[in-house]
């Protein structure tokens, strides 16, 4: 593993993070998720979806270029406008922090053709530029998809960051799987590329957005 | 079983007329009297069966519009030996045309193991509404295993890429959040929502590439059904 | 770890070498000067803010991003409060950490700036406001320019002595509602002398908004702090 992975999935990674929690404060708010039981369940489900989307597009960008294609692709796989949102936002972050720790002009051309990318793609171009592999960025990718939920269940429900930890550590395998299967169709041309969707994420990242206009919300996913 | 059933409908004298019809068992298509354009998509066997490999065809010339309609929904059950059954089907949409692809819902029953396969590909003034229901497992029933994989392109791009994978997660809140009927609506070339309209377990977006797509997650076909009626009426 | 990576770069382990940054925000002149009020919860900041905007008013082209967990709240105090225009009010969500938003990732603030300075080209001043939190928050010099602490008389006077980086490196310490000093007990002469021993040379006001509701002291160190402007 180059260490581009282990500073980008490390959560005090500067790129926007923190403020989103992958749809589990939505989940539990609605009492979907409520104990390790149940956010073992979520982080499990989330991993298998989005966090397999992420880490096939993160693995797929890491050699190929070709953004606005990409941009598109991942377009087509994230219905939701609310999960679009996240994602752009979080990519757009990462590519403010990246561009003071990996500056390059791939970086460059891949802002210019798309000014706020996916997150998932600005994984696989940072992990690409600092030199490291398809695997890499899968395995970030897919780690992410869980760490971050993980660590807002911790702020939100009080959960035992212990118990949270254990959980998350619990996937390793699974995550390993998710890295591995990503890594296998990532250099496929982008419109072939896999779309693992999440109906389940979708409306809750929906239903997010609509109630923050109502009440409170803490995250901005 | 192997099956292609296929249909071609082309605008003739400003009427859709169905140049091309072929059924193959168990795919029976039934094109109304009075309606043209309109064709019933009846499943003759309980099918399909594991082993099955159905393909349905549909193409629509320059201006055409073809409706095909489901008139009971199809019930996927475990062949005498274990093996995938796969139901693929695909639109081809010209210039102006229309295709409306509304089958009714798919039951996917204990131990079946199948595949739905949705392609299509459109001209930039082509229109497209697919509706889709899926049924895991009977009342009480546990459901199988189902691949579900919906990719549409619009000209040269992509409108909607989703494969939905139905195993032991389907629990989990990030998925199907343990809830029986997954229903969804896609419109590509009508008027889009201008922003998300979205209720507890189901929402009306706008996709990126233009087209809109309703979703629903429910306990039974009846509520799935009135969310997506209820989010195309207020989109 | 590395094995295969051939570096391209030069690379220099000198902690204090600094190789000239390329993509350092090219017209940083151009933008607004940005100031952050913080402080523990209830000490005024919503107040401090509402009073600068109001004192501004006519004068500067400006703006507020509020990270209060009830995004609306502040906002609409603002708003009612009628110093501000709803679009020229920001507010993020911090994923209840306050501290982090301002200080280890400042991205969703940054958005939040860049967002109202697309709205308002000209803007002048942002001024942004972080959630309550403890005495050891206090903002990155990556978000903002100046720093404002807000503790108050409220609290005892034992808050400056307590110390902590809010009270001890903000570029200006307010102490607010000295109206209710004789109320809670607190001791303004020895707050004033303990801010002064732990801040050194570093500015201290004491002030009540009750009694001046356009901050006029803390408006004018404001501007002083400002650039001078050109045109
Ligand atoms: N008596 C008195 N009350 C004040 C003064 N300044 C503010 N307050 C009151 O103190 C209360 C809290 O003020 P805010 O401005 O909301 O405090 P804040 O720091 O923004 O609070 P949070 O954002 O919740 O952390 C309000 O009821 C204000 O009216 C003052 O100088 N004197
Ligand atoms: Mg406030």
């Amino acid at each position: 593993m180059h260490t581009v992975a282990l500073v980008l999935s490390d959560s005090r990674f500067p790129g926007g993070g923190h403020v989103h929690s992958g749809g589990l404060e939505e989940a539990a708010a609605r009492g979907l998720v409520s104990d390790i039981r149940s956010l073992g369940l979520f982080l499990a489900g989330r991993l298998r979806t989005a966090g397999e989307l992420a880490a096939i597009f993160a693995a797929a960008s890491v050699k190929c270029h070709e953004w606005s294609t990409l941009d598109e692709e991942l377009d087509a796989r994230t219905p939701s406008p609310a999960q679009r949102e996240a994602s752009r936002a979080q990519g757009r972050a990462t590519v403010r922090a990246g561009r003071r720790a990996w500056p390059s002009p791939v970086l460059d051309s891949l802002v210019q053709a798309t000014p706020r990318p996916h997150h998932a793609i600005v994984l696989g171009a940072l992990t690409g530029i600092a030199g490291g592999s398809s695997a890499d960025a899968a395995l970030t990718a897919a780690y992410l998809s869980v760490s971050g939920p993980a660590s807002a269940a911790i702020r939100l429900l009080g959960l035992d960051p212990f118990a949270v930890n254990a959980q998350v550590t619990r996937l390793g395998e699974a995550i390993q799987a998710v890295a591995d299967r990503a890594v296998s169709v990532a250099g496929l041309p982008p419109a072939d590329l896999p779309g693992p969707g999440a109906p389940g994420l979708d409306l809750l990242a929906e239903a997010h957005v609509r109630h923050h206009k109502e009440e409170v919300r803490l995250f901005a996913s | 079983m192997k099956a292609h059933a296929r249909v071609v409908a082309e605008l003739v004298d400003g009427r859709t007329v169905l140049r091309e019809l072929r059924s193959q068992s168990p795919l029976t298509l039934v094109p109304h009297r009075g309606k043209p354009g309109l064709v019933h998509l009846v499943n003759s066997a309980s099918a399909p069966l594991g082993g099955d490999e159905l393909d349905l065809t549909l193409i629509a010339g320059p201006g055409a519009a073809l409706r095909i309609a489901g008139v009971a929904a199809s019930l996927v059950l475990p062949g005498p030996k274990p093996a995938l059954s796969r139901f693929t089907v695909h639109v081809e949409a010209a210039e102006g045309s229309t295709v409306e692809y509304l089958p009714e819902a798919t039951v996917v029953t204990q131990r079946a193991h199948h595949a739905a396969v949705f392609t299509g590909s459109l001209e930039p003034s082509a229109r497209l509404i697919v509706r889709e229901m899926l049924v895991l497992g009977r009342e009480g029933e546990s459901p199988g295993r189902l691949t579900s994989e919906t990719t549409v392109r619009r000209g040269e791009r992509p409108v909607l890429s989703q494969r939905l994978e139905i195993d032991s997660l389907i629990a989990s809140p990030a998925v199907l959040a343990g809830r029986r009927v997954l229903a969804t609506d896609l419109r590509v070339g009508y008027e889009d929502p201008p922003s998300a309209v979205a209720g507890e377990w189901c929402s009306l977006v706008p996709l990126a590439a233009g087209g809109s797509l309703a979703t629903a997650l429910a306990h039974d076909a009846v509520a799935a059904q009135r969310m997506i009626g209820l989010l195309n009426r207020s989109g | 770890m590395q094995a295969d990576h051939v570096h391209t770069h030069p690379v220099n382990f000198d902690p204090t070498w600094s190789e000239p940054d390329h993509h350092e925000p090219a017209a940083e002149q151009g933008r607004a000067y940005r100031i952050g009020i913080g402080g523990p919860v209830g000490s005024g900041k919503t107040a401090l803010t509402a009073a600068l905007c109001r004192a501004f008013r006519g004068e500067l082209n400006l703006a507020v991003v509020t990270n209060d967990i009830y995004t609306t709240e502040d906002a609409d105090f603002l708003r009612r409060a009628g110093v501000l225009d709803v679009d020229r009010i920001e507010a993020v969500q911090t994923g209840c950490c306050p501290h982090t938003a301002i200080r280890d990732d400042i991205t969703a603030n940054l958005d939040a700036v860049e967002t109202l300075e697309e709205r308002h080209p000209g803007l002048e001043l942002v001024i942004i406001e972080s959630g309550g939190d403890n005495l050891t928050a206090v903002f990155s010099r990556g978000l903002v320019d100046r720093q404002i602490f807000v503790v108050d008389v409220a609290g005892g006077d034992k808050v400056p002595r307590k110390g902590g980086p809010g009270v001890t490196t903000a570029d200006l310490l307010v102490i607010n509602k000295i109206d209710l000093a004789p109320l809670v007990g607190a001791d303004l002469e020895v707050m004033a002398s303990d801010a002064a021993r732990m801040r050194g040379e570093l500015p201290v006001i004491a002030q009540s908004l009750a009694e001046t509701p356009d901050a006029p002291v803390v408006a004018d160190w404001v501007r002083s702090q400002l650039p001078v402007r050109t045109g």
